[in-house]
């Protein structure tokens, strides 16, 4: 072969520098897994940041009532673009980008099953993502109608602009994408894993990986092919979705639904995952009921399958129907139940250990379950119906998904930051982090809820003078502020780190997983030498080979 | 008719299904090693609901009056009975029956998964087609033939995950695939008569009023026939959803609790690391 | 490796659940056209019926060139992927056809919701043999230049499963469009 070809040159070193010689080449061209994952994890920031910003002016329009900051055009498309962004491009891809990280190093395994898949994935997401972009430079601007995009007003005559067609096609290559992600995981999973990597052993998140692999194996084509027919709707003037054409609207809302709620789970399940890495390392102990925490992960994936109507109890279905949608989502809080107490009991009595991960993941179990709760209200019928369409929704919302899967983030990149880098993110700057965003937070979401029930609808660009709405959004709006705030110090706790942070050696928390018996960064194949794997602790085992978690498989 | 006369006059002690229920407690005691005990209490409560399900007032309301209560028939015969006789089964009378030549062939068979995963949904989607149903309800030999079949199928749908002798199981992954893929089938069907309009069967529309209940089940619980439809195609997707989703869990806690293959054979390959941890373990 | 063979078969579990939501998106529209064009009134069920056979005869061919694999007749087996192919692609040959003389009867995709979901559904399986065809085409172009030993190969297991799929896929299209207006 002549040497003038240019070969994609190979990464002898773990992260390659962006300066060397081709290194922009060897990034672009990698299907290194580890590579992709912090691509993932640094497009994800981008989107982390663009969204937030999309937030930010969403909150200073409805900062006083009446207020003409934005026109209400912009503000259609900035909540459009801010929930889509938040959920498909930043909570969706971190967690599938951390797991392309560590899924391989936590089952001891060199790489994905499918490298090249892998990589196919990224570039898809990446490229969904511009598509998506792309239509704010366009004449008609963004989309405007919503991450759930109701027809018919998704659609002609409704809507003449092509924005709902770039949200669509940006959303279908990404979601592409993510099947093949899934895809990759499952079989990853199956059939990567050292010997003695049981699959009783794996760690949870590996475990929740896998469930949440096989809801995007089963969950993303739903999706795909209601947008094949929007697109078809309006490209093709085909008439799924059009009532006066004969088509049907109710119908995008099941088939929107039959993917969302299932969504909502692939956003969470990951994160349940981070926190039950987190919490046994930083409380010194094995998480308690490891099996418990297991299955009913499986219960709420396939649960999670069945319970889409209830966000459609405001439609008209028929009380039978609302009552068993009813009955069925209020089933998911006993698994999801399961899962709190059981974190809750693996910190009882435990030496806990108050790091940044750690916090986070306290706090992650404190907001989660006030989103849950919460959901189980809305999820009896009458209570939907009259706070349905409301604030007390996006409140819900919030704390299920910021309290509860982005506080996991962040609980994960303080944990794993170590391991994907070689450095430790600043302490000091990681609790202004953390507690900039606890109030923030709380400050931000938790009067939504009263908003809610007095009656303040979402989605309108503002809203009339009724005594103390004005007063309780601005705090809203400070919450908001005091949130942009916690997100500089991370991003400046990040930057700095990444110059600065103390070394971090291979295994700084005394964490007990594979992925910590390698070096930080990870060496290029993974290990030179994966340790032996005989419990769901392989790195006590070792440290501790007269105790190891499983009697038998004492060392003699 | 009151309500309470119905309850106590629609009985059918209908001679097919008591003679099933007699072939099956006969043959259960035939099994080698047969004893008393909580198994066979299992059992013949599986036979006793049959029984229930077949000769009570469910029965007379599902076949004359109630989609819904069809359903739950149905529901019963196919996915819940069938359950508590094979857990019956104790494991010891499925080895020593393996080693008759027969029975080794027929829980061979029995044992794979594709055939028995298309004759579980298969019977619910056949038998629910509109068309048939209607003649079903018309033909008391029909209807006695889809009694029976339900259990059979019912019964061949789960020996792939609660066969009585380990060997003949799925793996617990496989098995729960093989259960969620189930409950997708029976939740399509149940979403489609949900959301079909009203009158997808419709001998329930203008039920003939045999036991003058009629006005009760119309005017005070307020169950027209597109509700009672909807029941039904709920009761389908619901609780037949659950059911699989308690097997499969189920399958995963047999899974957890059964011991993990020894350490012996794992290469002892030791790893660069450093003994740092030193908290001692609660 | 076991790898491929699983990757494809969640894939195809996959897809299904794609080809599920089109056929639902058909079946739910079922009997809510009340005047236009309809499955009973524009669909010619017997010559569908026919070009079908020549795609589910495809199965059979795409399952005897993996036969002639595994017996390392290699000459056999560029003779069944031919035949394949050539049964495939009278397959969408007869779906041409068919798509023709709707559209030349003004049955398009944005006459009616009938139109629509025909069109979708039909057209969606369309694409997804042609895609087998190419790959076939692509096992073909490997199997002439020598490239599958024999006995196994995961590259010939694996398109005929998915060519399989694809077969199955039309049997229940075929039943719901053809055979639900017709029986
Ligand atoms: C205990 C479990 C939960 C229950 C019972 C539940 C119930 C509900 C219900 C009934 C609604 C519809 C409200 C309405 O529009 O009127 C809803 C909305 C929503 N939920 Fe949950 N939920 C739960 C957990 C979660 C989790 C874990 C997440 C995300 C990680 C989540 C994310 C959402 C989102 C994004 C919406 C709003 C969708 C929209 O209309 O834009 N929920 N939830
Ligand atoms: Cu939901």
């Amino acid at each position: 072969m002549s040497s003038r070809i240019p070969i994609v040159p190979e990464n002898t070193i773990p992260l390659p520098s962006l300066k060397a010689n081709n290194g922009l080449l060897s990034w672009v061209a990698s299907v290194d897994h580890k590579q992709i994952g912090i691509m993932y994890l640094i497009i994800t920031l981008v989107y982390f940041l663009l969204g937030g910003l999309e937030a930010l002016l969403i909150r200073v329009q409805l900062a006083h009532p009446g207020n003409d900051f934005l026109t209400p055009e912009t503000y259609n498309q900035l909540f459009t673009m801010h929930g889509t962004t938040m959920i498909f491009f930043v909570v969706m891809p971190f967690l599938i980008g951390v797991g392309v990280y560590l899924l391989p190093l936590m089952i001891g395994a060199r790489d994905m099953a499918f490298p090249r898949l892998n990589a196919l994935s990224f570039w898809l997401f990446f490229f969904g993502g511009i598509l998506l972009y792309y239509s704010f430079f366009t004449q008609s601007g963004a989309p405007d109608v919503g991450w759930f995009a109701y027809a018919p007003l998704s659609e002609k005559p409704f809507s003449l602009n092509k924005g709902p067609t770039y949200w669509a096609l940006g959303l279908l290559a990404s979601g592409i994408g993510s099947v093949a992600s899934g895809l990759n995981n499952v079989v990853t999973i199956l059939t990567m894993r050292t010997p003695g990597m049981t699959m009783r052993r794996i760690p949870l998140f590996v475990w929740m990986m896998l469930v949440t692999s096989l809801l995007l194996v089963f969950v993303i084509p739903i999706i795909t092919a209601a947008f094949a027919m929007m697109l078809l709707d309006s490209l093709l003037g085909a008439t799924f979705f059009t009532p006066a054409h004969g088509g049907s609207a109710i119908l995008w809302q099941h088939f929107f639904w039959g993917f969302g709620h299932p969504e909502v789970y692939i956003l969470i399940l990951p994160a349940f995952g981070i926190i039950s890495e987190v919490i046994p390392v930083f409380s010194r102990k094995p998480i308690y009921g490891y099996e418990f925490v297991a299955a009913s992960t499986v219960a709420i994936g396939l649960l999670s399958l069945g319970v889409w109507a209830h966000h459609m109890f405001a439609v008209g279905l028929g009380n039978v129907a609302n009552a068993y949608f009813s009955l069925a989502s209020m089933l998911i809080a006993i698994p999801t139940g399961i899962k709190v107490l059981n974190w809750v009991a693996t910190m009882w009595g435990g030496r806990i250990n108050f790091a940044t991960p750690m916090l986070f993941a306290t706090a992650f179990i404190i907001e989660f379950v006030i989103g849950g709760l919460t959901g189980v209200a809305i999820a009896s019928v009458p209570i939907d119906w009259v706070v349905t369409d409301s604030y007390f929704i996006v409140a819900h919302f919030h704390y299920a998904i910021f309290g509860g899967s982005v506080f996991a983030i962040f609980a994960g990149v303080y944990y794993w930051f170590p391991k994907f880098t070689g450095r430790m993110l600043s302490e000091t700057l990681g609790k202004w982090h953390f507690w900039l965003t606890v109030i923030g937070f709380n400050m931000t979401f938790f009067i939504q809820h009263f908003l809610g029930v007095m009656g303040m609808p979402r989605r309108t660009y503002t809203y009339y003078d009724m005594p103390y709405w004005g007063s309780m959004n601005l705090i809203s709006t400070i919450g908001a502020m005091i949130l942009g705030l916690s997100v500089i110090v991370f991003v400046w706790n990040i930057l700095a780190s990444l110059r600065h942070g103390k070394p971090a050696g291979d295994n700084p928390w005394n964490a007990w997983t594979l992925e910590w018996a390698t070096t930080s960064p990870a060496a290029v194949e993974n290990f030179e030498l994966v340790p032996p794997v005989r419990g769901r602790r392989p790195l006590w085992d070792l440290a501790y080979p007269d105790m190891p978690d499983e009697p038998g498989a004492k060392i003699v | 008719m009151s309500v309470l006369n119905f309850l106590g006059a629609a009985w059918s002690f209908e001679p097919w299904a008591l003679i099933f229920a007699a072939a099956l407690l006969a043959s259960y005691a035939a099994l080698p090693g047969f004893r008393l005990n909580g198994r066979s209490l299992l059992f013949s409560s599986g036979v006793l609901l049959m029984v229930l399900t077949l000769v009570s007032p469910l029965d007379h309301l599902g076949r004359n009056y109630l989609f819904s209560a069809h359903m739950i028939q149905h529901i019963l015969l196919l996915l819940v009975i069938p359950l508590m006789l094979i857990s019956g089964i104790p494991e010891s009378a499925a080895d020593k029956a393996l080693r008759l030549p027969l029975a080794g062939a027929v829980m061979r068979f029995l044992g794979n998964p594709v055939p028995a995963w298309l004759l579980g949904v298969g019977s619910m989607w056949v038998w629910h087609m509109p068309s048939l149903h209607d003649i079903v309800m018309k033909n008391e030999s029909l209807y006695i033939a889809q009694q029976i079949c339900f259990v059979l199928s019912g019964f061949i749908f789960w020996w792939p995950v609660f066969a009585p002798a380990r060997r003949a199981r799925l793996s617990p992954l496989a098995a729960t695939l093989y259960l969620a893929s189930a409950c997708l089938g029976c939740s399509i069907l149940g979403m489609l008569i949900t959301f079909a309009g009203a009158g997808l069967y419709p001998a329930y529309a203008n039920p003939t009023d045999s036991a003058g209940i009629l006005s009760y089940i119309r005017n005070d619980l307020c169950i027209t026939p597109g509700v009672d439809q909807q029941i039904g195609g709920l009761t389908m997707w619901v609780p037949g959803c659950l059911i699989y989703l308690a097997a499969s869990m189920a399958t995963l806690a047999r899974w957890y609790a059964s011991p993990e293959p020894g350490p012996a054979g794992i290469p002892a390959v030791e790893g660069p690391l450093a003994k740092a941890d030193s908290y001692a373990r609660d | 490796m076991a790898n491929n063979r699983m990757i494809v078969g969640f894939f195809i579990a996959s897809e299904s659940i794609f080809f599920l939501m089109l056929i639902l998106a058909y079946v739910n529209f079922h009997g809510s056209v009340t005047d236009g064009p309809t499955a009973a009134n524009s669909l010619n069920p017997v010559v569908t019926g026919i070009f079908s056979l020549f795609l589910f005869a495809s199965s059979f061919t795409i399952w005897l060139a993996g036969k002639s694999l595994r017996n390392k007749n290699h000459l056999m087996l560029k003779v069944w992927i031919l035949a394949t192919i050539v049964l495939g692609a009278v397959f969408i040959f007869g779906q041409g056809l068919e798509w023709s003389g709707l559209i030349e009867k003004n049955i398009t995709i944005s006459r009616n919701v009938f139109g629509t979901t025909f069109f979708t559904l039909t057209g969606f399986h369309g694409f997804h043999v042609c895609v087998g065809l190419i790959m076939l085409s692509l096992l073909l172009g490997l199997a002439l230049a020598g490239d599958f030993k024999g006995p196994k190969s995961d590259a010939v297991e694996c398109i005929s499963l998915y060519w399989h799929f694809v077969d199955g896929v039309w049997v229940v299209v075929f039943s719901v469009i053809y055979l639900w207006a017709f029986l």
